[in-house]
């Protein structure tokens, strides 16, 4: 192996987290999307999947994300009493206090999965958690729980 | 013991003569020591096989559920777990309240086969009886005194809510409530003071255990549905592999699904058949509630609102910085 080739394949074990974010439509989206028109740094590990409303997103949700690759996970709806349908968030703010506190009783670090309210004018705090999840989970290292071996 | 057996005769025999009742539901005697299994009368002469012992764990509200349809007027005997899981299933829409009459049962608790095969070294069992406190196992050969406690199931060890919730009628008087409510708690803070990854590789051998037989499930009052997702091949919820992975899915998703309905009676811990502590999961949500949405007991009556289907403008989280404030 000349050292060409090995410096290119110990480029591709470099540890490149997989973030998935779930982002409510009417404000996280829009903060992300004023991230990108702003200019603001935000890794491109995350992947944004778009749901109508935090409270759309369910375990099932979570759990298969970290089934298909993702080394952590972020939720992120409205602040609570700004919900679009009046009280999607509060539904929210009571399952995921349930749902983290379950993922990490099961044993994945608390770190990768986050939950965090982020409205349509804070572009900074978007990039802001999205930085802050990506930095803990390259601490933390690839995510072997819950993985779908066969994927 | 014995006098609770008259009574269920003597009652289930008035209400089907008055036709209180069309049917009664109530337990029988198996041909071995251990099985007293649920049965459904609705002849007059077959009431008198109904029995009561120490080993009717098996819970009837939940066979009430295939009533919702049917207009029948059925009576049914509830021990304090199955009241609650009675209260859980009204609250659900699972059963007609009036076409339900129950017969409460306090009950001090059941008496797990395996334990006394254990404290008998696996002879041969011939009888269990029980006299204050004490339990007389007699085999072939020989006779074991020994306490009642330390034969029962592990969920009647902590079981909080001996006496029925709900009841018409009430065969016998009330039992002391002697365990506490925190003292369920005990095994989660165990684990909750583990290193994640010490915690993962409990649960994965615990879940590597898993066969999938579903029994957890079906044997839960609150997993009502008339069509469980884990049973719905287009819902794309769960392959059928038997992997690590999509066992904890499993599990989790069980445990979370009856999240703020769970009566934590202990069953699906119970009829496991690979004994994986399912109840450590359900506590875990359990004692979660408690601590950040107010005390609650499912089941304990049919009225309040669950705390997943309800919400306070003031609630906490678990996590943000600030705890949501």
């Amino acid at each position: 192996m000349s050292i060409n080739e090995k410096e290119i394949l110990d480029k591709d074990e470099e540890f490149k987290p997989l973030i998935v974010a779930f982002c409510c439509n009417w404000c996280s989206y829009a903060g992300a999307d004023l991230a990108g028109t702003s200019r603001l740094n935000y890794p491109a590990n995350v992947k944004i999947v778009r749901v109508p409303c935090s409270c759309r997103v369910n375990l099932n949700f979570v759990l298969r994300a970290f089934q298909n690759g993702a080394d952590g996970v972020v939720i992120a709806g409205c602040h609570p009493g700004d919900c679009h349908y009046s009280t999607g968030n509060y539904y929210t703010r009571r399952r995921f206090s349930l749902i983290t506190n379950l993922t990490e009783y099961l044993g994945i670090e608390k770190e990768r999965l986050k939950v965090d309210w982020i409205s349509a004018a804070e572009a900074n705090k978007f990039a802001t958690v999205m930085n802050g999840i990506l930095e803990d989970v390259y601490k933390l290292g690839p995510n072997k729980k819950m993985r779908d071996e066969r994927w | 013991m014995v006098n609770i057996t008259e009574k269920i005769i003597e009652i289930s025999k008035k209400s089907l003569l008055n036709k209180e009742v069309d049917a009664i539901l109530g337990w029988k005697k198996g041909d071995l020591w251990w099985d007293s299994y649920p049965v459904e009368v609705s002849e007059l002469e077959e009431v008198d096989s109904l029995i009561w012992d120490m080993f009717c764990v098996n819970n009837l509200s939940k066979f009430l559920m295939k009533e919702r349809t049917t207009n029948r007027k059925i009576g049914v005997f509830l021990k304090g777990c199955d009241a609650m899981a009675f209260n859980q299933l009204l609250k659900d829409n699972r059963v007609k309240r009036s076409n339900i009459t129950i017969y409460g049962i306090p009950c001090d608790g059941m008496i797990d086969s395996e334990k006394v095969k254990k404290a008998v070294k696996n002879k041969r069992v011939l009888s269990v009886s029980e006299k204050d406190g004490e339990c007389l196992i007699k085999t072939k050969d020989s006779e074991v005194s020994i306490e009642k406690n330390e034969i029962k199931f592990d969920k009647c060890l902590t079981c909080v809510f001996p006496n029925p919730v709900v009841y018409d009628e009430l065969l016998c008087e009330k039992i002391e409530i002697t365990n506490k409510k925190e003292d369920r708690f005990v095994g989660v803070k165990e684990l909750e003071a583990m290193t994640p990854n010490q915690r993962y590789e409990f649960w994965k051998s615990e879940f590597s255990r898993c066969i999938r037989c579903n029994a957890c499930r079906d044997i839960c009052p609150a997993c009502n549905c008339v069509k469980c997702i884990f049973d719905n091949e287009n819902s794309d919820i769960l392959g059928k592999a038997k992997n690590e992975s999509e066992d904890s899915f499993f599990h989790l998703v069980r445990a979370y699904h009856v999240a703020g309905r769970c009566v934590d009676c202990g069953e699906c811990g119970r009829v496991c058949p690979e004994g994986i502590p399912l109840e450590l999961l359900n506590r875990k949500i359990i004692n979660d509630l408690n601590g950040l949405y107010g005390e609650f007991d499912a089941g304990s009556d049919s009225t309040t609102d669950a705390p997943l289907v309800s919400f306070n403008l003031e609630d906490k989280d678990s996590f943000t910085e600030k705890g949501g404030r």
